[in-house]
């Protein structure tokens, strides 16, 4: 049974304690698929930093199951996104000089000596399911779809429990688009993941299980998708 | 033993008193190479510590790969700043001691010179090294005193100041070109006083004939001599010296184009070399000295040493005067490693620079969950290897810049420089790289402190 992912009270600031965010309450049961849309500026991403205890929290709690994240000190924040978060960015991110493997392994060269083992057969065998040619020298080569699937073994290598995206298709073409998603659902919910993707896309909305809408720093909707699993 | 490691040593003792007994005789008895490998590991010592201490646990290779080739002309250009640097400090500390040995060793068959007296430093290097000079003469008496002597086994008066198109031409005996030379490298010694001994670099053949000019350099006057012409009758074996660029002619023949007496009475007029008539000496202003026995050079020297005559030995004023340059080669020593530093400084405030560049990048390792520590020994291996390669290519350089260097100064002083680097220059090197890695955790500590969230919106 996977962690409740709960956020309550939560004032997130920026620059000069200016609000950003602000979150009475929400609760993401685990392995539930959570689009969070809205206007450009509305704190989408900065809920997403919030839950992967990257964001400066000012006051309230996002829980883990009966773990605070904003109670955690820096180094216990980072150990928590190693074991149980698995982050997804617009523009992927990755280090153009290193091959699809060594870029999905990523997290290897900073885990346990006895997990760097596990880390790389777990990037080659999501790099293999998204077919994902794993030794090529340099991913500078790839396409825009192929990077990102080289971003979502990155982000599945390490098992995590929770998988955030910051608008994951926004770099693609809508074919690519339609087969990251796909993938990202279905992987997701082989794993009984949970999946948190802030996107503009309806292309995403509509694999989702729940639909979060934010606008001026807080969350104004919270509705599940028409045609959603009913455990979700 | 090499000077930084007398250096080191000297330091240490200054520093912490005296060293236990045992330590002292344990260093002492150790081979010299055993102790310059040693001087040196402990110089790379703290780079190699706090490189573990920096890595342990993690991999950052990849990554640091990565970043090289991310920006690799900017990383070259880095690394050619410190090898160019690196180079230049390696490459003139070897320098200076090629040219400590070049001139000993263009000293050595100058075991002893008697001139009047005046400056020691003056009169070697008019005789040794051939520098243009007004010295007061040595009178025949003198001459046959020191010939006659019981320990001297060759006694060559050494008569200069005229040149040939810039090639000093002294005025010597046969024997002193055979101390000088050993065997010929081609043709044979002067017999007459129109034959002469070329050196190994002079551009002329046997067979050739010249005038000689009065006097040497810019005041030189030529067809002084006119109507005494040499010819070139052998060739010496190269010596590493300036000697190499002299032309050597019999004695006799520099006095009688002066106009002088030839040294010897008339009746043995045509005769060249020793023994001279102290009536008919006009003189000469060294007389190079060479003893049966190496000990009796310094009774010799004892007994010449007196009011109206100046005895050295070429070797101990060229070492009082490598002793003075010494504390120079100190100073050098360290501007050289002070201005590898602040060169480096440069590079590392352009890493903190280029640090920025990559900041997207090192705030995703953040996000994924890397600890600090893993960023902080990316950011520092990317450094150290940069500083690393920075200073072995340095090495080469200075390979280089040492060859270049020892040509051009033996082409300017014909003094033969033959430079390479030693343990010396390995120790300054791994000396400035352990510094400079220390200086390295700088922009490795700026890189931890930057906003994850702001570098991630990029």
């Amino acid at each position: 049974m996977g962690r409740e992912l709960t956020v309550s009270k939560l004032r997130v600031s920026g620059d000069h304690r200016r609000t950003l965010l602000s979150v009475d309450q929400l609760a993401i049961a685990p392995g539930q698929a959570v689009g969070i849309r809205g206007p450009s500026g509305a704190g989408k991403s900065t809920l997403l930093f919030a839950l992967a205890g990257l964001a400066a929290i000012a006051e309230g709690s996002v829980h883990w199951g009966d773990t605070d994240i904003a109670a955690l000190r820096e180094e216990q924040r980072a150990a928590f996104r190693r074991r149980a978060i698995g982050m997804i960015f617009q523009d992927f991110l990755l280090f153009e000089e290193l091959s699809a493997a060594e870029n999905a392994s990523l997290a290897g060269s900073f885990s346990a000596r006895s997990r760097r083992g596990d880390i790389a057969r777990r990037a080659a065998a999501t790099l293999e399911r998204l077919g994902v040619e794993a030794e090529v020298r340099s991913v500078a080569s790839f396409s825009g779809g192929e990077r990102q699937r080289v971003a979502v073994a990155r982000a599945l290598a390490s098992d995590p429990a929770i998988i955030l995206a910051d608008e994951p298709t926004a770099s693609l073409d809508r074919a690519a688009a339609d087969r990251l998603i796909d993938d990202l659902v279905a992987l997701a919910r082989e794993g009984g993941k949970t999946l948190i993707a802030v996107s503009h896309d309806p292309a995403v909305h509509v694999r989702m299980d729940r639909l979060i809408d934010v606008a001026d720093g807080r969350l104004v909707a919270d509705e599940p998708v028409a045609g959603a699993r009913a455990d979700a | 033993m090499s000077p930084t490691a007398g250096w080191w040593r000297m330091n240490r003792l200054q520093a912490r008193g005296p060293m236990p007994e045992t330590i002292t005789d344990l260093w002492n008895d150790l081979p010299v190479l055993a102790q310059d490998a040693l001087v040196f590991a402990l110089y790379l010592l703290p780079a190699v510590l706090v490189g573990i201490v920096v890595v342990a646990g993690y991999r950052p290779w990849p990554l640091v790969r990565a970043m090289l080739g991310r920006y690799r002309w900017t990383n070259l250009l880095f690394i050619a700043l410190i090898a160019v640097s690196v180079g230049i400090g390696v490459g003139l500390t070897a320098q200076e001691r090629g040219l400590r040995k070049g001139t000993a060793r263009a000293a050595e068959k100058f075991d002893l010179v008697v001139t009047a007296p005046g400056s020691e430093v003056t009169m070697m290097m008019a005789a040794v090294y051939l520098q243009p000079v007004d010295a007061p003469l040595l009178s025949g008496e003198v001459y046959n005193e020191i010939a006659g002597h019981d320990y001297v086994s060759l006694a060559a008066p050494i008569a200069f100041g005229d040149s040939y198109q810039g090639a000093p031409v002294v005025g010597t005996t046969a024997q002193f070109i055979y101390h000088l030379s050993g065997e010929l490298a081609s043709g044979r010694a002067f017999a007459t006083s129109l034959e002469a001994v070329i050196g190994a670099a002079v551009p002329l053949e046997e067979g050739d004939a010249f005038e000689a000019a009065h006097g040497v350099g810019a005041s030189a006057e030529e067809g002084a001599h006119a109507g005494h012409a040499y010819t070139v009758v052998g060739r010496m074996q190269p010596t590493g010296s300036p000697w190499d660029r002299a032309i050597l002619v019999p004695v006799e023949a520099v006095w009688e184009v002066h106009g002088l007496a030839s040294g010897h009475a008339p009746e043995r007029a045509g005769q060249l070399g020793p023994p001279f008539d102290a009536e008919y000496f006009p003189g000469t202003p060294a007389i190079l000295v060479r003893a049966e026995e190496l000990w009796a050079n310094y009774a010799l020297h004892s007994e010449f040493t007196r009011a109206d005559l100046m005895a050295f030995f070429p070797g101990t004023v060229l070492a009082q005067l490598h002793s003075l340059l010494g504390d120079v080669r100190q100073v050098m020593s360290i501007m050289a490693i002070v201005t590898q530093v602040l060169v480096t400084a440069g590079v590392l405030a352009g890493l903190v620079i280029l640090t920025k560049l990559f900041s997207r990048r090192l705030a995703l390792l953040r996000a994924l969950g890397a600890p600090r520590r893993f960023v902080f020994s990316v950011v520092w291996t990317y450094a150290a290897a940069l500083i690393g390669t920075g200073a072995v290519l340095g090495l080469g350089v200075g390979v280089v810049a040492t060859a270049a260097i020892s040509r051009a100064v033996s082409a300017r002083t014909d003094i033969l420089v033959q430079s390479s680097l030693g343990w010396t220059e390995l120790q300054l090197v791994a000396g400035f790289v352990s510094l400079t890695v220390l200086l390295a955790l700088a922009p490795a500590f700026i890189a931890l402190y930057r906003p994850v969230v702001a570098d991630l919106s990029g």
